[in-house]
């Protein structure tokens, strides 16, 4: 009993955390998961905010001339996972570092 | 002579006339010829300046003549230049299009990992070089859409022999900007040590906290789904969620006692009930987080003395966990409560179940141009068993050759039950390399 309660509030808690980020989308208007290279000098002053603010959270910074392009691009992907990133600040940061490598 | 002297004294009104007369007739006689040099110096000018203009003009014809050839010769090295580039760039575009691209627009492959090296020795015991592993992390990259990660854990145990482990395999599908679905064997989503801080070159210490440890008080690997991502809740803040579920851990009895929590990561489910668990947190500020993380499930002995158990009966299994982190200047604070907990089920061959708890915090500061770091961690771990529980109080210092390679050298005060290792202090050194 207690058991089946538990897993009834959890798969309630993940219907609404869907719910929620179904509604993030729509509001940010972002569906599309894919990089779009729009706005190209707010994307890169909005990655290097968030590379700032993220980056050095469970490790030390590393330095963006570590890695070049499509290696930042698989790591960028990596993080995005383990950190938890929104895809728009995944896309801004990989814009950032790529500017700067 | 006599007489010229003095006339000239007493000048009479006709010698005065005479001598006017003189200078009028030498002025006379010498006007033509005055007037012929005028003459003649008027057209020495014209010819002077009638040559200037000319050598001007040969000048300037020169100077034409110069800018003509250097502009032709300059153009000649603009064309080999432009040929060259030309050349240049057709080789590079089929570099590009090769199957060696390095900026292949759809996938990418890509190594990472780490390596760590160290020797640790026991107060009244002996020391040994006791860490000698490399982990590789392979990444596979489609689009934007799919990443396959993998981790491999390559050890060379105390007994010389090299030992290899899944440390995880995950296909992680991004769904959209704030969801992505992993499958396949993962790191527990539960706390923070184990997910992020783990790895030798990004943990401070050269230890892990006691409890944080394999079949301890924090779950160490699942096998299942998961769905993950984050959300921007303002400018400033922002919330992450993983959630899973998979098979769960399993049991293992040693003496008549639950030795500990295998949480491995199984292909196998013994209690044929899934585990469900995930983690919530929140960054009200960028660098400032709280985690809250749960699971619920079953769990059942499947092993005995190292004989295989069957259909034991299946019982509870709860983790609770919190953790909150905090950087600030060259401050890193963190701390983290795990518990798993089994339930007593009377059916089993072991009926009484237990609880694995333990808790630690830590600060790191860095100092001498970030090129220093120093450590201080307390643990706090209680097992059922009482030859498992552990306080621990770790002093650190390290020296970061660069970001991701680091030189550790710690000294633990361990405080166990009496006789035990884990009474014992230690000092460690480590050499860790992220690359
Ligand atoms: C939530 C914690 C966390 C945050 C935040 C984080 N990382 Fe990591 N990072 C890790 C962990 C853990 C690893 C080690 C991966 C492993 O061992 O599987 C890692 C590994 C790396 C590596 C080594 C290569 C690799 O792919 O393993 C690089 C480079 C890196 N991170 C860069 C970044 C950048 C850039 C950011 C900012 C977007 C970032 N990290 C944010 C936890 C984090």
């Amino acid at each position: 009993m207690k058991k089946l309660t538990l897993k009834t509030i959890f798969a309630l808690t993940l219907t609404v955390l869907l719910g929620f980020g179904e509604f993030l989308l729509e509001r940010q208007g972002q569906a599309a998961p894919v990089a779009t290279q729009s706005d190209e000098p707010t994307q890169f002053a909005r990655g290097a905010k968030a590379w700032a603010n993220t980056c050095a959270r469970c490790h030390n910074m590393r330095d963006p001339k570590e890695l070049v392009d499509d290696q930042w691009r698989a790591t960028i992907a990596h993080m995005r996972i383990r950190a938890n990133l929104t895809g728009g600040e995944a896309r801004d940061i990989l814009a950032f570092l790529q500017g700067v490598n | 002579m006599k007489m010229t002297q003095n006339r000239i004294p007493g000048a009479s009104p006709f010698r005065g006339s005479f001598l006017a007369a003189l200078a009028v007739f030498v002025l006379a006689a010498a006007m033509p010829a005055l007037a012929q040099d005028l003459a003649q110096d008027a057209t020495r000018m014209e010819e002077l300046e009638a040559r200037t203009a000319a050598i001007m003009e040969e000048l300037a014809a020169l100077r034409a003549e110069l800018e003509l050839a250097k502009k032709e010769t300059a153009s000649v090295e603009i064309e080999t230049l432009r040929t060259e580039v030309a050349q240049i760039a057709e080789i590079a575009q089929r570099a590009e299009t090769s199957t060696l691209a390095r900026d292949n627009p759809i996938s990418v492959t890509h190594l990472a990992g780490y390596a760590a090296a160290g020797y640790s020795t026991t107060k009244d015991g002996t020391g040994s070089f006791d860490v000698a592993n490399f982990n590789p992390i392979f990444h596979f990259q489609y689009a934007d859409r799919i990443l396959w990660e993998s981790e491999l854990e390559i050890d060379v145990g105390d007994n010389g022999e090299t030992e290899v482990g899944l440390e995880y395999s995950t296909i992680d599908i991004f769904l959209n900007d704030n969801f992505a679905f992993v499958a396949g064997k993962f790191i527990s989503p539960i706390g923070q040590f184990r997910q992020n801080i783990h790895p030798s070159w990004i943990n401070k210490a050269p230890s892990a906290p006691p409890g944080f440890g394999h079949d301890a008080a924090a779950p160490a690997a699942e096998v299942g789904f998961q769905l993950r991502g984050g959300a921007l809740v303002s400018e400033t803040s922002k919330i992450t969620y993983s959630a899973y579920v998979g098979n769960g851990p399993v049991l293992a009895v040693e003496d008549g006692e639950l030795h500990g929590i295998e949480s491995g990561g199984f292909t196998g489910d013994a209690d044929d009930e899934k585990v469900v668990g995930g983690r919530f947190s929140l960054l009200p500020i960028p660098k400032l987080e709280f985690g809250l993380s749960a699971a619920f499930g079953d769990v059942a002995i499947v092993e005995n003395d190292g004989m295989e158990v069957e259909d034991d009966a299946a019982r509870s299994y709860d983790v609770f966990g919190a953790d909150a982190a905090y950087q600030w200047n060259n401050f890193d604070l963190r701390a983290e409560y795990v518990h798993q907990k089994i339930g007593n089920q009377a059916l089993s061959i072991l009926p009484e179940g237990g609880t694995w708890k333990t808790w630690y915090a830590q600060g790191a500061y860095k100092f001498a141009q970030a090129k220093w770091e120093g450590v201080l961690r307390y643990t706090d771990y209680h097992s059922p068993h009482p030859e498992q529980s552990q306080e621990q109080v770790l002093v650190g210092l390290n020296y970061l050759l660069t970001a991701n390679a680091v030189i550790k050298l710690a000294y633990e005060y361990n405080d166990g039950l009496n006789g035990e290792l884990t009474n014992k202090d230690r000092i460690m050194f480590q050499i860790a390399y992220g690359y």
